[in-house]
């Protein structure tokens, strides 16, 4: 096909994807290289693109430090117990420590916050949460990187990183493709920062017609992120944390405001509690020290996330589905029923038209709830990502080689969905990373890193021919059929996407076998994805569209095949809820009291899995007096 | 619940084929106007929705559970700074609801940064943010520290 | 040359009653055409089905003195001033090619069945052509939603682009063979080949659109007038009952024109 290359040169930081992480990363750039080349390059169009696309009706992380309302290291140890422990807490510290400043620039823009009519300060919904009416929150902030970058590219896919060639383990910049145009276009740069999604529709989604697009996570976060980082040699951690969400059933509408503001609960189909009944079972698996619910009441400590799944999920199993959102006392009140129905309106319309088209009122019934499908990403009640370096004056000498939120390939950098151990970060978290990503890559700049990069029109041909090559694969085997989408010769985006999201769910945990796996299914998971892999170099395309679909089944097959790689390696049950090892049913923190962290090489496409130590804030008197407990190391 | 395009009302404009994040809206090649070639892939963000100066795209709740008969339709006003949304159920009951969207005018109270006073080596070498530490606390505090706290990072199991 | 009917120079060569036979059947088969269109596709009877039901919602009445109101309206602004777009560019577009494509024919009518009509029928021929010709290769290379905004190659052709390659052929054709002196030469066949590819493609083309657009548009006004108003949302913030709602708190003491956020670009970021 005659598409142009074009080529943007002398770029200082590439930021790749512009959903909050990215924006974030390109609006501070500006500030401490106001003379440096910022270019964004994105997938869709920045005004609304990523999974703030819909908006939102709450920004998550927020402490109220101005208040007193709680510390950043307060929100360390709230993130650590949901996660059951293992967690980057240098990270979140600093992004705690920060995100404050984030979210009153947003009230400075105009992002509308909601304010407690007593008080003055913003409504909180919860201790971590406050209410906005975020309908254009990306707009908003899509404006400040636009106002900051030098150069916005809207509909580009950026299929790979580019590698410098005089300095191994460098990145060089970033290829794609214009999905209108179809012109090939190669960015190099000096730094990367990539912003882009994590990992939606890896497993198969229960719903599978029309409805497989009503994903929780939005279906255009695909996998691109870990896709180009993996594939970039950068070292991954926690990839086996997927998540798992309790939500309303079907549109998987978000349940914060419910539980928060509204004060709802569940109930079983029969309208009995049931969460507590499961604990004494689980906390034989789990270890007092996850879940105590005896001294629930003294320590107010919250019952992590995968737990509650946990007792969901048995629940139902147990035939006393489905589980019930209590609403019908909640909604007679007009003033939370009106927030009850904007919550979604402005955050996930479709649970809105589903209660709209199944005439379902909560003021006069309570609405059924189930688990989802299994999603890989990092910023919410879960932490998968690139291992990243953290800020100098917080991180210990393991989590530290020079630059915060640098990966292990130099001059990356990721934010939001992209980093790896700081969950709950959520919309304001994602911005701040991108913020500390985007000063550490100023300084990477400026301290001379990015000098004497070597990109060879040889690398820059390669790619070419790697991105186009399912439409020239379609163009030619379609001459060997009648027509219809059955060829022997090749596969299309869609047939690929299916047999991916098939071979995860069986193999590694999805929801038809009840998030349930072993050593022996996730070896054959990881033989049929190899198999994947070599069928994937038939993937036909048959329009820009369907190449666009091809890069996506392509980043997110690489992401599924690190998460199998980090689910195998990872030997215990760390959260029930999300998945089960059912030849380890228990946490083992003896052993796995430990991040996860693994490498593939871009040359043979091997994995090396290796422990990395986890590391927890701790009064200073316990962590100079107890040197028994760092005996129980595990690295 | 995917999107849909009334033949009477889209006049190919193509606000929806430039904002779709899901890259779903695309032209016809009979009528030229838009319609969604992906409904699978359509997330129901009302990005289309919205943007259509004619009201011309709809939604139907996905098929896979979602019965007809129902309407959920929006006015996203960005001159009054306000989003309207009209429920109707299947059964008829109608909710409509009316919110802000910006508190000031768009993009008017966004600085551009390569205009702000540069910062000096000292911020710089420091892991203050742009307009940190004030924005933090909005006081004269500094940014928190593991001293300020009183914790240290210890490697091992702790809960 | 602008004051010259260009058919008369046919006049030598064609028997007499060629060119008004030949305009007669471009009106049959629009007018089949069309009918053709409705009755096949059913159109008319989803119109007409969606009209009653409607009818049924309706909030309040619209009696006889308001349809007929609503009638004159749609005429005036939906129809003569083009007034459903709400892109500058694309309204003035159209309205060249709109006008010009009624010059063009009227002209056309009126000196076809009268060879020697008013020396003003010639020149409004000439510039009713010209205007379609702006109008439509302005519409054709820059505005045309599949290249504006779907980046497609302008030279890339689809069944969408039947009606309006016809017209911008015909009136191009037309405007040359009265440029080359006229005649019954390879020009002419062409002009006529053209200008039966867009009449005659009625059934398969955009053509018929003329005649729904104002029926829509008609339908559109009865429906806000009767307040259903198409299941769209009503309240605004402009009603200071709204204003005072909980939700719109926030708003209270801010402008009421914020500006334009996203609309203030055109739809082609790529």
């Amino acid at each position: 096909m005659a598409y142009k290359t074009i080529i943007e040169d002398g770029i200082d930081i590439l930021v790749v994807g512009a959903g909050l992480g990215g924006t974030g990363a390109a609006w501070e750039a500006r500030f401490w290289g106001q003379t440096k080349k910022i270019v964004i390059a994105e997938k869709a169009n920045i005004d609304r693109s990523g999974a703030v696309a819909q908006g939102l009706y709450a920004i998550n992380c927020y402490m109220g430090t101005r208040w007193g309302e709680n510390n950043p290291e307060d929100h360390v140890r709230y993130a650590r117990i949901d996660l059951m422990g293992l967690v980057r807490e240098d990270l979140l510290f600093d992004m705690a420590r920060h995100v404050d400043s984030t979210v009153h620039q947003f009230e400075d823009w105009g992002l509308p916050i909601m304010k407690n009519p007593k008080t003055g300060r913003y409504l909180r919904e919860g201790r971590w949460q406050i209410m906005i009416h975020g309908e254009s929150y990306k707009p908003i902030v899509a404006e400040a990187a636009k106002k900051s970058a030098d150069k916005v590219f809207n509909r580009i896919c950026v299929t790979h990183l580019l590698m410098d060639e005089a300095k191994p383990n460098r990145v060089a910049g970033a290829v794609g493709f214009n999905v209108r145009t179809g012109n090939y276009h190669v960015f190099k740069s000096k730094t990367v920062i990539c912003g882009a999604g994590g990992a939606s529709n890896i497993f198969k989604p229960r719903s599978t017609g029309e409805g497989a697009g009503r994903t929780w996570y939005a279906p255009w976060s695909s996998a691109s992120a870990y896709g180009l980082m993996i594939n970039a040699g950068a070292k991954m951690t926690q990839m086996e944390n997927r998540i798992v969400l309790a939500r309303f059933k079907d549109g998987y509408g978000p349940v914060g405001a419910y539980f928060l503001h509204l004060k709802t609960y569940t109930q079983n189909g029969l309208g009995e509690e049931y969460e507590s009944k499961w604990w004494p079972e689980l906390q034989k698996m789990v270890g007092r020290e996850y879940l105590d619910p005896e001294s629930f009441h003294l320590t107010h400590r919250p019952i992590p996330t995968c737990l509650r799944n946990h007792a969901m999920i048995s629940e139902m199993k147990a035939g006393r589905g489905p589980i019930h959102m209590v609403t019908m006392h909640a909604f007679q009140d007009p003033h939370l029923e009106e927030v009850g129905w904007e919550n979604f309106l402005g955050m996930t319309v479709g649970q809105a038209v589903l209660w709209a088209a199944t005439d379902v009122d909560p003021k006069n019934e309570n609405p059924e709830l189930t688990t989802s499908e299994p999603y890989v990403m990092g910023s919410h009640a879960t932490c998968s990502g690139a291992w990243c370096s953290g800020p100098e004056d917080v991180s210990p000498p393991e989590y530290f080689w020079g630059y915060n939120r640098m990966t292990t390939v130099e001059g990356l950098f990721g934010a939001g969905d992209a980093v790896g151990g700081t969950p709950h970060a959520f919309s304001s978290g994602s911005f701040t990373e991108g913020r500390l990503a985007a000063k550490a890559a100023c300084k990477y700049i400026d301290d001379g890193k990015g000098e004497g990069i070597v990109v060879s029109d040889e690398q820059i041909e390669r790619r070419r021919h790697e991105i186009y090559k399912p439409l020239e694969h379609y163009r030619v085997y379609r001459n060997a059929v009648v027509a219809g989408t059955v060829n022997p010769h090749y596969i299309n985006p869609q047939q690929g996407l299916d047999r991916l999201q098939k071979l995860m769910d069986e193999y590694c945990g999805g929801y038809t076998v009840g998030y349930m796996t072993n050593e022996k299914l996730l070896n054959i998971c990881l033989k049929k994805l190899k198999v994947m892999e070599e069928d994937l170099e038939s993937l036909a395309a048959k329009d820009l569209h369907e190449l666009l679909r091809a890069w996506e089944l392509k980043h997110r097959h690489r992401a599924a095949e690190c998460v199998t790689h980090h689910t195998l390696f990872r030997k215990e049950t760390r959260w029930p809820g999300y998945y089960y090892r059912g030849d380890v049913m228990k946490v083992d923190d003896e052993n796995w009291h430990v991040l996860t962290v693994s490498r593939r090489d871009p040359e043979t496409g091997a994995y090396t899995l290796e422990k990395a130590p986890c590391y927890h804030l701790v009064a200073d008197e316990v962590a100079t007096g107890s040197h028994a407990a760092a005996q129980k190391l595990s690295v | 619940m995917p999107t849909f395009v009334y033949m009477t009302r889209c006049d190919g404009c193509g606000h929806c084929v430039d904002i779709c994040p899901s890259d779903i809206m695309h032209i016809d090649e009979t009528y030229r106007r838009a319609y969604n070639i992906e409904p699978n892939m359509c997330w129901e963000c009302y990005s289309c929705v919205k943007a259509c100066p004619q009201h011309a795209i709809d939604v139907r709740g996905y098929a896979d559970f979602a019965p007809l008969g129902h309407s959920v339709r929006v006015d996203r006003d960005e001159k009054r700074g306000t989003i309207a949304w009209r429920i109707k159920f299947r059964n008829g009951t109608e909710k409509n609801f009316l919110s802000p969207i910006t508190t000031k005018p768009w993009g008017t109270a966004i600085p551009k940064l390569a205009e702000a006073a540069a910062p000096s080596k000292a911020m710089r070498d420091s892991q203050l943010l742009y307009n940190e530490p004030k924005w933090i606390r909005m006081d004269e505090g500094g940014l928190r520290t593991l001293e300020d706290a009183g914790l240290k990072l210890k490697k091992g199991v702790y809960y | 040359m602008f004051a010259y009917n260009p058919f008369a120079s046919l006049s030598g060569t064609l028997p007499t009653g060629f060119m008004q036979v030949f305009v007669v059947v471009m009106a049959v088969l629009v007018v089949l055409g069309t009918l053709l269109d409705i009755v096949h596709k059913g159109s008319a009877r989803y119109f007409f089905d969606n009209w009653r039901r409607s009818k049924g919602r309706r909030r309040q009445p619209v009696g006889g003195g308001g349809l007929a109101s609503i009638a004159v309206k749609t005429a005036v602004v939906d129809v003569l001033a083009s007034g459903e777009f709400c892109n500058p560019r694309r309204r003035v577009a159209h309205l060249l090619g709109m006008y010009g494509f009624v010059l063009y024919l009227v002209a056309t009518v009126m000196m076809v069945f009268n060879i020697s009509a008013d020396a003003i029928w010639p020149k409004l021929w000439w510039l009713g052509a010209a205007m379609v010709c702006v109008g439509g290769y302005w519409f054709w290379f820059f505005i045309r939603v599949d290249v504006a905004a779907e980046g497609r190659s302008p030279w890339r052709v689809m069944k969408a682009d039947l009606f309006i390659l016809s017209l911008v052929a015909s009136a191009t054709l037309a405007l040359l063979w009265a440029a080359a002196g006229g005649g019954a030469g390879l020009l002419f066949w062409l002009y006529l080949l053209a200008t039966a590819v867009l009449f005659g493609g009625v059934p398969w083309s955009k053509f018929a659109h003329m005649f729904f657009k104002p029926a829509a548009a008609f339908e559109k006004r009865v429906s806000h007038a009767d307040g259903t108003a198409e299941n769209l949302p009503t309240q605004t913030r402009d009603d200071p009952e709204q204003q005072q709602r909980h939700s719109m708190e926030l708003l209270r003491n801010a402008p009421m024109d914020m500006g334009l956020g996203i609309k203030r670009e055109a739809p082609r970021h790529y």
